[in-house]
């Protein structure tokens, strides 16, 4: 049993620091409660920022979430600058130093960048995603750079606003994300709405006349108006280094989030326990359940319940929705349990030893049937 | 208390039926079926996870 915790800080915004804070308060801990994020916004709904939220049309509060109910004092539009793990204090870039009992990080990832140049646009941030959707409004001729779901959905949404849009990925879009097999189901989808695609080993990005210009490995090029990149994430983890926390970009957590007692990671910057040895896995239920749990760790200990976790991913695109409950990539041609290939179906993938996977494509099947599924093929 | 949802938001992706499987379930047709919209004090926890882990925000607490 630890000691009772008097004051909790919490660093990070996103939905793994709100998530945290309210299961903090959910788990009986009255105590002082600070939350602090980059962004001055309240924390908002990322997976909206890549769909309903880049489509003209749709109501701007797509990404709007309930109010915090956690009582916390809110220092938002600030960074964390350093961590003294020793003397448990969090140093802000405004000078402000936070002293905590318990220290929850949860400063998630940026958008990993493939230049210098101020042309290329990411989107990670509310902010990014409100820019990109006043200039998909002038209609430019687009590159995207990056054929996993995030560079696959942006260039969906570009697509959906009129524009000319080439996507350049390194092997098969999906592929690496999704498998083979759905990989293909969505390029076609992609390519039957006018998805321009180009395949490349590497690329390099230039300034072009009125643009940008992606130049792949076999010299060819590909301009445009507007670079969008969506080229993987990076943790934010250097205001850790001070503190010995951060390990190859990553902050390690036991099963239960810890990085050591007291001090909780969760979200996009943690690396925790999964079949597949210790991972990140970004997504929105993955922060959500970590942080639930170590947020129950940081007041009760070792009797609180470790992570058991299965990932949830959907995206829409192209006029497809999937949602898949279970690791991915899928190696192999699904079983059909519902429906055929070519039209909505719900489909498993059985792995040896491990746990299945279960897909559900452009069919409303919900998360709880998607996990039985996924079990029974287990 | 009770739960109230925005119908147009929901996606059917039911994160909130496994928080609270209690007070909400998702038909066969994956539409969201509210069992008890009127909360007691035993339904708050519960009620409160369900209304955070939805992901466009259907639901809210009035």
């Amino acid at each position: 049993m630890s000691a009772p915790i008097g004051r909790v800080v919490v660093v990070g915004n996103g939905i793994a620091g709100l998530t945290a804070a309210h299961q903090l308060r959910e788990c009986g801990f009255d105590g002082e409660l600070t939350v602090v994020g980059d962004e001055p916004y309240p924390a908002y709904s990322r997976p909206a920022l890549s769909k309903a939220l880049l489509l003209d049309g749709v109501d701007r509060s797509a990404h709007e979430l309930a109010p915090a109910t956690h009582g916390a004092v809110e220092l938002l539009g600030v960074r964390a600058r350093g961590l003294d793990a020793e003397r448990r204090l969090v140093t802000l870039d405004d000078g402000v130093v936070l002293p905590y009992d318990g220290l929850v990080i949860a400063t998630g990832a940026r958008a990993r960048r493939l230049s210098g140049l101020p042309e290329e646009h990411t989107l990670r941030g509310l902010d990014d995603a409100l820019a990109l959707r006043e200039r998909l409004a002038g209609r430019p001729s687009v590159v995207v750079a990056g054929g996993g779901p995030l560079g696959m959905e942006i260039a969906s949404a570009c697509l959906a606003a009129g524009c000319a849009v080439t996507l350049v990925s390194q092997g098969v879009p999906l592929a690496g994300h999704l498998g083979p097999y759905l990989a293909e189901v969505f390029v076609k989808a992609a390519l039957d709405r006018g998805l321009t695609i180009a395949e490349t080993g590497a690329g390099r990005i230039e300034r072009g006349a009125g643009g940008v210009r992606v130049v792949l490995e076999d010299g060819a090029v590909v301009e445009a108006e507007l670079l969008v990149s969506a080229a993987g994430d990076v943790p934010n983890t250097e205001w850790l280094a001070g503190a010995g926390l951060a390990a190859g970009g990553v902050v390690r957590v036991d099963g239960r989030g810890l990085a050591r007692p007291g001090v909780a990671a969760v979200g996009d910057l943690a690396a925790f326990p999964t079949p597949y040895g210790l991972r990140r896995v970004p997504l929105w239920n993955s922060a959500i359940e970590q942080a639930k749990v170590a947020a129950a760790a940081l007041v009760r200990g070792d009797e609180a319940p470790p992570l058991r976790f299965q990932p949830y991913f959907w995206t829409e695109q192209f006029g497809l929705s999937l949602k898949a409950a279970g690791y991915l990539p899928v190696r192999g041609e699904p079983e059909y349990v519902e429906g055929e290939p070519g039209g909505p179906g719900l489909m498993r993938w059985s792995r040896e030893g491990g746990s299945g996977t279960a897909v559900a494509l452009n069919h409303r099947v919900p998360i709880p049937r998607l996990r039985r599924v996924s079990r029974a093929a287990a | 208390m009770k739960i109230v949802l925005d119908r147009p938001r929901c996606e059917g992706h039911g994160l909130c039926e496994e928080a609270a499987p209690e007070l909400m379930h998702l038909d066969d047709e994956g539409e969201l079926v509210l069992d008890r919209e009127e909360l007691g004090d035993a339904d708050l926890a519960a009620a409160g996870a369900a209304v955070r882990v939805c992901p466009v925000a259907a639901l809210r607490l009035a």
